[in-house]
């Protein structure tokens, strides 16, 4: 994976006095070991430098002028491409002044990518409260890139959240709502458009030819019939079908809690899941460490790892950068064209 | 002292399902009749087709009272409810005759508890179709239970090992459930939770609370329930000396549960605590290609008697093969011996 002829990978830095500088210097000391992409950091180099000393890591950082000065420095140096804004280091600090440099590093990531310049947008977590208290006016880290990705390319994207770990990869149709307004979030055409960018994404990113939806129900037990609730029947099923009948394998709806267990597992590559927690809840329990979050439908690749900020043990080393790691190898993998699963190690 | 042991009416299920052929498998394990005095209610011709179905090495004694069981190893006392024949039993098929037979069991069960004639029941699965051709209006086993003791404060909890979880709601739909995450209810089933571990011996439990939105609505950005319901809801029942933490959002929670942090999670909807739930609890062989391990237990919480109940359906597909599995049977056994026992050292201690 670590071959010269794929652009790096870069990673932006995020909230700085969270957890992701700590995964990233982590991850990038055993980058051997684990056989690790190359990747640069955009952030600020100080605030790095000085993250390094207080995890107590042999790191030497190296500054770059663009991204194609990576692959030369990575076997024996961080390369870093500095941001013009400043970060301080101060772990487990919210300072309203770090908010630019850490917009501007998910807006250079993005350009970044989208020109080739690298291979696939790593983010490290923000604090969504420390950029709204800076003025920043976007939902959430996601639809910041869809709107980036927007501006440059001049076409509107949907973006879909994807988690994916070993064991399991899930799409949440609805996320960041109140779960008391997702029955009427839903709609049949909010699910097809949802499973048709999924089933596209698998097919050009993720190198599964023909991709097995498996979409689950609202209700418990999927409403038995209408009885329970009546979503399953007037909004769900009706979009199975008419995914089905374009041709798309997906099937449903299916009830939530038996969905999950290894042998129904078996059926399919991706469960479409109808709220947040219906899917964050298996994929965490199965997998805490190893689960990724990629964004698909942009026209450019982007994971992170599933974890927030964690401020409060930024800097003390015990931050685990399993996640991360995953994160860096799917977006590699991803970049290459993605030979099977699009999941694990 | 009798109640070492104490006496398990188990219900024989839907006839035509797997309850008759699982619970002949699960009581021809010694070590279940050394911890508990286990009695089936139900058909006798039906639970001797089981026995011959499954080849277990019980001899069937039929009785009409609960003083007349032999309870050895060997023997399966069935206290006979008539029902439906065996000659005439189509197992695999839903059927009228079926659902009242598995209902008029259950019935009994809850009569011969009420009158303490036996310390706890378990219930193997009915088919609710079945109940509704009989003419039976009933959700499931917990809504007859509740309407024939009387009950309107109960809850539904799942264990698998120590992986337990209870839920606010559990049959409606999520827009109802939504409605149903209220201060009193969640308190109330907070102190269900903590009851139902200091029963089955767990002499200082810690409780967990899971959030109902994303995140616990992250300070109300996605919704209010988890800041005005049942965090107050929380802190009241940490008022009342209960060890317990939350709202803890629903995606940490069930891995902080796993590693031992705590004994169980209150859960505000249906599919939040039977996702994380079945999904540790249902194990399949893909080598074998079967079920492995389906070991979860179904305990109602709040009755006046004791009531486990495996975590699974009637499973007519397997009905008749002898193939189903009685892990899940025999985990409910042992986790009313648990309980049943638990109250009785809370009623010697008062």
């Amino acid at each position: 994976m670590t071959s010269g002829a794929m652009a790096p990978l870069a990673v932006s830095i995020g909230e700085p006095s969270g957890i992701g500088p700590d995964v990233a210097l982590q991850a990038f000391a055993a980058r051997h070991e684990l056989g690790l992409p190359i990747f640069f950091m955009l952030a600020d180099p100080a605030m790095l430098s000085s993250r390094t000393k207080s995890l107590g890591l042999d790191i030497v950082l190296s500054e770059i002028g663009q991204p194609e000065g990576a692959g030369g420095v990575f076997p024996t140096a961080l390369p870093v491409l500095p941001l013009s804004a400043r970060h301080r280091d101060e772990p487990g600090r919210i300072a309203p002044e770090n908010a630019a440099g850490t917009i501007e590093a998910i807006e250079r990531g993005v350009d970044f990518a989208l020109t080739g310049a690298a291979s696939a947008l790593v983010t490290a977590p923000i604090d969504k409260k420390a950029l709204y208290d800076a003025g920043f006016r976007h939902p959430g880290h996601t639809e910041f890139i869809a709107e980036l990705a927007a501006r440059r390319t001049g076409h509107p994207s949907r973006p879909v959240m994807l988690l994916t770990g070993p064991e399991l990869s899930c799409v949440p149709v609805t996320i960041h709502i109140p779960i008391a307004d997702v029955p009427r979030a839903l709609s049949k055409e909010l699910i097809v458009e949802t499973a048709r960018i999924t089933d596209a994404d698998y097919r050009a990113r993720l190198g599964v030819e023909r991709p097995r939806l498996a979409i689950s129900g609202l209700n418990p037990h999927a409403g038995e019939k209408g009885v329970i609730g009546r979503e399953d029947e007037e909004i769900i099923r009706p979009a199975v079908e008419a995914l089905r009948s374009e041709g798309i394998d997906a099937f449903g709806p299916l009830p939530a809690d038996t969905m999950f267990h290894p042998e129904a597992r078996e059926r399919y590559d991706v469960a479409l899941c109808m709220y947040h927690d219906q899917a964050l809840i298996p994929a965490k329990t199965l997998a805490f460490d190893q689960t990724v979050n990629c964004t698909l439908g942009l026209p450019l690749i982007r994971t992170s790892p599933d974890h927030g900020t964690a401020s409060d043990i930024a800097g003390t080393g015990k931050a685990r950068p399993q996640s991360f790691v995953a994160a860096l190898r799917l977006a590699a993998r991803m970049a290459a064209g993605a030979p099977a699963s699009p999941s694990g190690s | 002292m009798a109640t070492s042991r104490p006496i398990i009416a188990i219900t024989m299920g839907d006839p035509a399902g797997i309850g008759p052929e699982i619970a002949a498998k699960a009581l021809a394990h010694d070590s279940l009749q050394a911890t508990s005095r286990p009695l089936i209610v139900g058909e006798p011709s039906v639970m001797q087709a089981a026995i011959d179905l499954t080849g277990a090495p019980l001899t069937l004694h039929r009785i009409d009272s609960v003083d007349e069981a032999r309870f050895e190893a060997g023997t399966m006392n069935v206290l006979a409810v008539a029902g439906v024949d065996a000659a005439a039993l189509r197992r695999g098929e839903v059927s009228a005759a079926c659902g009242k037979a598995s209902y008029d069991c259950i019935v009994k069960a809850i009569e011969l508890a009420k009158a303490d004639n036996v310390d706890a029941t378990v219930t193997n699965p009915i088919n609710k179709e079945a109940l509704a051709k009989a003419g039976l209006k009933f959700a499931g086993h917990t809504e007859i239970y509740a309407h024939h003791t009387g009950t309107s404060r109960y809850t539904m909890m799942l264990a698998e090992g120590n992986f337990r979880v209870v839920h606010v709601s559990t049959h409606v739909s999520l827009r109802e459930a939504c409605d149903r995450v209220k201060k009193a209810r969640v308190r109330e089933v907070i102190g269900l939770a903590d009851e139902a571990c200091r029963l089955i011996g767990i002499a200082e439990p810690k409780v967990a609370v899971a959030g109902l939105n994303p995140h616990c609505g992250e300070g109300g950005l996605f919704g209010t329930e988890d800041m005005e319901e049942i965090a107050p809801a929380v802190a009241a029942a940490q008022a009342d000396g209960i060890k317990v933490d939350g709202p803890i959002p629903a995606d940490t929670v069930f891995s902080k549960l796993n590693g031992g942090m705590y004994d169980i999670v209150v859960c505000m909807y249906h599919d939040q605590g039977h996702i994380p739930t079945k999904l540790l609890g249902f194990r399949y062989d893909a080598a074998k290609g079967a079920w492995d391990n389906v070991s979860g237990v179904n305990i109602t919480l709040g009755l006046p008697i004791i009531r486990t109940s495996v975590d699974h359906g009637t499973a007519f597909d397997l009905a008749g093969t002898g193939k189903a599995d009685c892990l899940s049977l025999i985990n409910a056994i042992d986790y009313a011996t648990q309980l049943a026992k638990g109250r009785l050292s809370q009623e010697q201690a008062s």
